[in-house]
């Protein structure tokens, strides 16, 4: 959250005065590393490993896909699973690892991932830590004059969210949030998560991102992020937040948990979710 | 006196042996015959011993001669020059007025004596601003800025237009000491840059030192920017308004008792709000700036002065968040000669720097604030031995309380209340100079500063596992200071040497050294400082800055002084300068410690500047080839890198053309190599929809050149003559070929015109951004 603002401040700061337009890059290029994505959580569906390519800049479609990967992810109790190219054989699963049979972490172990292609080897560890339950989602009818344009003609709501932040112990927290089963972010470069640093313990109706309609339903997913993936995600939303330099940090690469020289980052988390269907009060 | 020295433990070696023949000294102030004001620099010239002495800052000069009748000229730009013969048998004080040249046209004195202060002087590397001229070149908004007309000086790069950070001979723009009536200003910016907080109407005179800097200077490594304000008018009740398209001020000033005391007052507001493209939306923005100044001559030998100043910015978006920033600074300043030769400046100097943030949505409501404050206490003395030689020494001891952010949370926030740690400073330094004319030609000035920086408590000081651990920061120790007890202290001597020669009447070489140190640190990892920006003192994490510099010049005058030209050459050595990690977090870290990173830079080039200064036509040109790079540790993998301000050419060519009585015309050209820019090798796939840039290198690209004119007219209409008010226009024309020069360049997922994704959101983009387009404006001035 606190990295959100400063960014907001720089971005509003270059764009109030200023008028932009594109222009076309003449940089060598970045093509072909290797980028993962691990994600071990305690439920059953939100586990995956995707490895991929990086591309040049002006490249457009999908990224290169690595197929033929060896994925395997083990935990501190001594489990091992190997990941498995698209079992299911469908083509937007294309580059995506999954485990075969039942897979879903436990809290308090840590997991270690690897990754071989073509002889390189690429190794990750983070630690599952527990989430905070999210104790309700309730509707609030906006007032916000251009949502009510935007998602109008009737009633547009934002919805809120209740949660107890455990004081004793540090905690870091990644957000997502869905509209009927799709992903909702306010900007596409919006990166939900927030530390504890400077939570208190009642946090009381904060906004999720997104306007709403009746019937809507509205899924809020809290996933718990160890110290390293919370420091991948700000310096994510740095670098794709980043105004080039003038008034932010020059953009860099974000520090990650893969060895190796790869992009990405294998995280673990615990997920917490609450759901609530939006009524029309009018 | 002899004995002060020792106990300064400071080296001299020349102190001319006292000679068998009976001497006197002459001395007083050159004010202005119309406002009373003192004249900072001007030439108090003897011509039977061809060779005079300048006037100090406080427009005190003295010179001791043996016995004998002398001629006696004291001239200055813009005032006719006066002559006066003496017959020298005494101790003699001698005020001085000097007339203006415009008020007095018809009695124009043709001067035999050379205003040659660019060849003569033994200071190079710095430039004075004509604060007169300023106000007839075009300004942006129409709204004269002493600081964009520095970033057109040579050796001087700027970062951009719309920002008021300055970068000199490779230092960054925390490396310059800007001071008001000797009080610092931390962060000299309006509305993120796009004006300074000096107001034109109430600046006296301004200087900016790039080298050779004098050892009464100190605390920043690449330059000191002296901005003085007018003491106000002891004559007689006046004062200027100016109604801008951004902004209007008003001035007034006068005598409390005629000749003896006098105050100014002066205040500017913005009215920035209209121009904002968000104007329909509860946006609101503005500045202001207040300053205030009384002084009092109590008599020739005691004279007093009281200098205010308070600016602030205040921005809120929407109904529920803003900010707001400012500099407050307060001098009072007590000149006493103690006899004819020896003339002390005692300053009592407090400087506050602070910024807010808050939001007073309820469910987020928060209130942060972060301060420096510090008090200074400064006594500075001048020593006139005799027109040879004269000694400037002093002391200046500084306490620094660094306050770098507080969270007040709302009620029914989900913020907590937090505070970072505080740290505080002793700053202590003493500091001697010596001016030495060795012969005709040869001129010395040397001498060092000592600097004694004292990290002080009260503060809990952690030690880290590893202190470069910016992931997991680990804390294995923790040691608590009592009130002012001793952290950490660095002691540093600086030594300053300066030299000229000349090699006839209007050429001199001249060559300098210096060394500067920083024990303060500006948090900020972009290329222009915001204002939510932090400073911390040197600790036992972060070692002062240190910088050598050695330049040589050459200075020549041409056409008696129509013309002055200067050609100098610099290398600069920096050590410890101050850089953050990759991906450093600045913004309320409370292991902001192990973010920072010390490295090693290298800086140098060749200035050429051409000034005319008489005639119709004035102006100068100014032409800057520097490089500087940079190789810090745990940045770019180690590697050299050009710094953000790295431009290997700038050129800036200003004037102003006196057409007639009733027209002025003013023009500048600014044309300069686009600054480094990090630039994406590449972009990858990531979580949600994210297509996160590859970055290969810092500053391995640059932007596309700048180059932009700008141009004004001023009219003085007829009428003036007829009443006792004047009245000028000032029209503006910013950017006149409308040039699209770059700002910076960003990157982002293609969108169209509404800001929506366009396709299937993997086709990404780089953006130029830039400023302004041509802009006109229109500024009316009265004065009475």
């Amino acid at each position: 959250m606190k990295t959100k603002y400063i960014f907001l401040l720089t971005v509003l700061l270059s764009v109030v005065w200023s008028c932009d337009e594109p222009i076309t890059l003449d940089t060598s290029s970045s093509k072909g590393l290797v980028v993962i994505e691990g994600m071990v959580t305690n439920t059953d569906t939100r586990n995956f490993v995707k490895v991929t390519r990086s591309r040049s800049f002006y490249e457009t479609g999908k990224t290169e896909r690595i197929t033929d990967a060896l994925v395997t992810i083990s935990d501190s109790e001594g489990g091992f699973v190997t990941l498995t190219h698209n079992p299911t054989n469908q083509p937007e699963a294309e580059g995506y690892y999954y485990a075969t049979g039942d897979f879903s972490g436990v809290i308090g172990r840590t997991y270690s991932l690897r990754v071989e292609i073509g002889g390189e080897v690429y190794e990750a560890e983070d630690e599952l830590l527990p989430v905070t339950e999210i104790d309700s989602l309730t509707q609030r009818q906006t007032t916000d004059e251009e949502a009510i344009e935007d998602f109008g003609p009737g009633p547009v709501y934002e919805v809120l969210l209740f949660a107890n932040e455990p004081q004793d112990r540090q905690d870091q927290y990644l957000f997502k949030f869905f509209k009927n089963d799709s992903l909702v972010k306010d900007s596409q470069t919006d990166v939900y998560f927030v530390d504890d640093n400077l939570l208190g313990e009642e946090i009381d109706d904060v906004e999720l991102a997104g306007y709403y309609n009746p019937d809507d339903l509205v899924r809020a997913e809290m996933y718990s992020l160890t110290p390293e993936a919370f420091i991948y995600y700000s310096d994510l939303s740095n670098l794709i937040n980043s105004d080039g330099g003038m008034f932010s940090p020059p953009p860099a690469n974000p520090r990650t948990n893969l060895s190796n020289g790869a992009f990405g980052f294998f995280q673990a988390s615990a997920v917490a979710t609450k759901e609530i269907t939006i009524v029309n009060e009018d | 006196m002899q004995r002060t020295l020792m106990l300064l433990g400071l080296f001299f070696c020349c102190i001319a042996a006292a000679k068998a023949q009976e001497k006197y000294t002459l001395n007083g102030y050159v004010r202005a015959a119309s406002s009373g004001e003192e004249l900072i620099g001007v030439t108090v010239y003897v011509k039977e011993k061809s060779n005079g002495v300048i006037s100090n800052p406080y427009g005190f000069y003295s010179i001791t001669l043996p016995k004998g009748e002398y001629t006696i000229t004291y001239s200055y730009i813009g005032f006719t020059t006066k002559e006066r013969v003496i017959t020298l048998d005494k101790n003699i004080e001698l005020n001085v007025e000097l007339e203006d040249e415009f008020t007095d046209l018809e009695e124009v004195v043709v001067t035999s004596e050379r205003e040659d202060v660019n060849v003569s002087s033994i200071q190079m590397s710095k430039n004075e601003l004509n604060v007169e001229q300023v106000k007839k070149l075009p300004a942006l908004f129409g709204e004269p800025d002493i600081i964009k007309s520095i970033q057109m000086m040579p050796g001087v790069i700027s970062a951009g237009e719309g920002t008021s950070a300055f970068f000199v001979r490779g230092g960054s723009a925390d490396q310059n000491l800007i001071l008001i009536d000797e009080a610092p200003v931390y962060d000299p910016s309006h509305l993120f840059g796009l004006f300074s907080v000096f107001n034109a109407d109430v600046i006296k005179d301004s200087e900016l030192y790039k080298g050779g800097i004098p050892a009464r200077f100190g605390g920043r490594l690449s330059s000191i920017l002296e901005v003085r304000t007018k003491d106000g008018n002891n004559k007689e009740f006046g004062g200027e308004a100016g109604i801008g398209t951004l902004a209007s001020s008003i001035m007034v000033e006068g005598p409390i008792k005629k000749d003896v005391s006098s105050y100014i007052i002066s205040a500017r507001r913005s009215y920035v709000d209209l121009f904002m493209k968000a104007a329909n939306q509860d946006n609101m923005v503005y500045f202001y700036d207040v300053n205030a100044k009384m002084n009092w001559r109590a008599n020739n030998n005691n004279r007093f002065f009281l200098s205010l100043y308070a600016g602030r910015d205040d921005v809120s978006i929407g109904d529920d968040f803003g900010f707001d920033w400012g500099n407050k600074t307060a001098t009072f300043r007590w000149n006493h000669l103690f006899n004819d030769k020896l003339f002390a400046n005692t300053s009592l100097v407090a400087s506050t720097f602070d910024y807010g943030l808050g939001s007073s949505d309820q469910a987020a409501a928060f209130d942060w604030d972060s301060k420096l404050v510090e008090y200074s206490f400064k006594e500075d003395l001048n020593y006139f031995f005799n027109p040879n030689l004269s000694l400037d020494f002093g002391y200046q001891g500084t306490y620094r309380i660094f306050e770098p952010g507080k969270i007040d949370a709302g009620e029914s926030s989900f913020f907590s209340d937090s505070e970072l740690n505080k740290e505080y400073a002793l700053d202590n330094s003493l500091y001697a100079g010596m001016e030495h004319k060795l012969s005709e030609k040869l001129s010395l000035q040397y001498g060092a500063r000592l600097s004694v920086f004292q990290n002080v408590g009260k503060q809990t000081v952690y030690e880290y596992e590893d202190p470069q651990d910016n992931i997991n920061p680990t804390r294995i120790d923790s040691t608590t200071y009592g009130a002012l007890e001793n952290i950490k202290t660095y002691v540093n001597l600086e030594p300053r040497f300066a030299m000229r020669y000349l090699l006839n009447d209007v050429a001199s070489l001249k060559a300098s050294y210096n060394r500067m140190v920083q024990n303060t640190h500006l948090v900020s990892s972009g290329t222009v400082p915001v204002p939510f920006n932090t400073w911390v003192p040197s600790s036992t994490f972060l070692k002062p800055q240190l910088a050598d510099q050695y330049a040589l010049g050459y200075f020549r005058d041409l056409q008696n002084n129509a013309y002055s030209i200067s050609v100098e050459g610099f290398y600069k050595r920096f050590q410890n300068v101050t850089d953050f990690a990759d991906n450093a977090q600045i913004f309320f870290n409370e292991d902001l410690v192990t973010e920072f990173r010390q490295g090693k830079s290298e800086a140098y080039g060749a200035e050429v500047m051409v000034q005319k200064k008489q005639g119709k036509l004035n102006g100068f040109l100014s032409y800057t080839w520097s490089k500087v790079e940079r190789t810090t540790p745990g940045v770019n993998q180690g590697k050299p890198f050009l710094a953000n301000h790295d431009r290997r050419h700038s050129l800036n060519l200003v004037a102003t053309y006196d057409y007639s009585e009733k027209w002025v015309f003013g023009g500048s050209f600014t044309y300069a190599t686009g600054r480094p820019i990090t630039l994406p090798t590449g972009s990858y796939e990531y979580g949600d929809g994210y297509l996160p840039d590859v970055i290969t290198e810092r500053n391995g690209y640059k932007l596309p050149d700048f180059n932009r004119l700008d141009l004004s007219a001023t009219l003085y209409p007829q009428k003036n003559k007829d009443r006792n008010y004047k009245t000028s226009w000032v029209f503006s024309l910013y950017n006149a070929y409308s040039q699209k020069n770059p700002f910076t360049i960003y990157t982002r997922v293609t969108e169209d015109d509404d800001g929506n994704v366009v396709g299937d959101g993997t086709e990404k983009e780089a953006r130029l951004i830039y400023l302004f387009p041509i802009l006109p404006s229109v500024t009316f001035n009265i004065e009475f």
